[in-house]
């Protein structure tokens, strides 16, 4: 499925170049369109819905903020994770704000705002198991699932662990608790929400942290809409905005500042 | 238990209004590409030579590459290649596209089904009207199309309870069907986080649309008996 898209991608990409692209600033693209089309996941504390069917969370809130800074309303678009970038050239959305962790891949393929919150990769494992697995090196001898693309693959690879890959970090946690798999890495603020006493994942929890990462926002490659974002952060920060509502969705101690 | 009692509602309720866009899907479907397949039939057994080529061609175009990739490519290209997104923002342009790439494909397999039907009657029927002198196009509808429909059910029938299936396939462009609402609640979505069994659960969905069709097309089928 991957290769699929990939090759679908690469042909579009020789197609784009061979007719040219517009010359119009991103910006004003989007200024006069006066919408912002955000694409995101259900992802929560980032980007979910309250009880009356509104999206909220920590980036859906600072996406709010940032269009009506630059006077634009806000739509929220949920796009199927493997395509973001599909969606971003194809223009059928205008930045991916959704808790993205700043890979290299994402930083060649994407123009990246300045990132704003530190996240890291942690490993899950069944409950009953989790003593064995404590360290980096007892990993060795596990199967482990991980979201295709995404940083706990990346991070899996490097250290030559062997994965499976699926097409969700949910799905990851679906093998482990079905024991297709021996172990997932995935985010550790959806660790925190998703495995444990009390979520859906009882039986399953998180052992080593494997690296940390950073959070930020995608916007088209080349566009001048980061450079738009980066102003917005600052003055975020600057003002305090960030810290208010980083605490609405209990996130504060990851921010960077 | 509490909780599964707790989430059933929550998750039947967005499992509905997944399935609601799974069924739209359908029977859009339906309504082009019937009508559509029997123009690329009547085009692929013309004798205009470019015509015929044009009709054999987009067949095989269609048929010999995955619905998948028709969707990506129908979805996102005009947004790829000429700069401009077509389809708009949201769900509505996301289900336009899809609604499209599925009427364009079931439309090429369903005017195989309708070139089979047609090319199985008998070719003294044909002879018959030209003896008592029929235009080609009397023949066509007075003659042919109705044993052609009665020919074609079963395939159709088969082809019908596939469309159902397939319509998850639109999830690639994130139309939110029902199989999207089920995998919501494994990533979490609506406080339910972690859960499995709603993704499962859409199978019963489809069991029981797909009963349906199973019972009406076999009703279409009896009632089309009355001639050989």
């Amino acid at each position: 499925m991957k290769k699929l898209v990939a090759l679908v991608m690469a042909l579009m990409m020789v197609f784009s170049m061979s007719f040219g692209l517009a010359e119009e600033s991103d910006l004003a693209y989007i200024s006069n369109k006066g919408v912002l089309v955000v694409g995101i996941t259900d992802f929560a504390p980032m980007d979910y819905k309250d009880a009356d069917g509104n999206w909220i969370g920590f980036d859906a809130d600072m996406a709010v903020a940032f269009a009506a800074v630059l006077g634009l309303d806000v739509e929220f678009v949920e796009i199927d994770w493997d395509n973001k970038i599909l969606e971003l050239n194809g223009k059928t959305v205008d930045c991916i704000w959704n808790g993205m962790t700043l890979t290299d891949e994402v930083k060649a393929a994407m123009e990246t705002g300045k990132p704003y919150m530190n996240n890291a990769q942690i490993v899950v494992v069944k409950a009953d198991v989790a003593d064995n697995y404590q360290t980096v090196e007892s990993l060795a001898d596990l199967t482990f699932a991980v979201e295709a693309g995404s940083a706990g693959e990346a991070v899996a690879t490097e250290l030559g662990l062997k994965v499976t890959p699926v097409t969700a970090q949910a799905d990851a946690l679906m093998e482990v608790a079905a024991g297709t798999s021996d172990a997932a890495i995935i985010d550790s603020l959806m660790a925190a929400a998703m495995v444990g006493e009390g979520t859906g994942y009882a039986n399953l929890t998180y052992t080593v942290g494997l690296n940390s990462e950073e959070y930020g926002v995608g916007f088209r490659k080349g566009s001048d809409m980061a450079e738009a974002f980066n102003l917005f952060l600052d003055a975020a920060i600057e003002s305090g905005v960030i810290d208010e509502v980083a605490a609405e969705y209990g996130v504060q101690a990851a921010l960077i500042k | 238990m509490d909780q599964f009692a707790q989430q059933l509602p929550i998750v039947v309720n967005a499992l509905n209004v997944g399935f609601l866009q799974t069924l739209r899907l359908f029977f859009v479907t339906l309504l082009g590409a019937i009508p559509l397949g029997l123009v690329i039939t009547l085009g692929s057994m013309t004798k205009v030579g470019p015509l015929r080529w044009l009709s054999k061609g987009l067949v095989w175009i269609i048929r010999g590459t995955p619905l998948m990739i028709q969707l990506l490519i129908i979805y996102y290209f005009p947004g790829l290649v000429f700069g401009s997104n077509i389809w708009g923002s949201g769900e509505s342009g996301r289900f336009l596209a899809a609604s499209i790439a599925f009427i364009i494909n079931y439309a090429c397999y369903f005017s195989e089904i309708y070139r089979g039907g047609i090319q199985a009657i008998p070719v003294g029927q044909e002879e018959a009207g030209l003896v008592l002198g029929m235009t080609r196009g009397q023949i066509f509808f007075r003659i042919k199309l109705l044993q052609m429909v009665k020919k074609i059910v079963p395939p159709m029938s088969n082809e019908i309870i596939t469309l159902v299936k397939d319509t998850s396939l639109s999830r690639i462009i994130a139309l939110q069907e029902i199989i999207w609402a089920g995998q919501s609640f494994m990533k979490g979505s609506q406080g339910i986080s972690g859960q499995i069994w709603p993704l499962f659960f859409t199978g019963i969905y489809y069991l029981v649309a797909n009963g349906l069709l199973t019972l009406g097309l076999g009703k279409l089928e009896k009632k089309l008996d009355y001639f050989r």
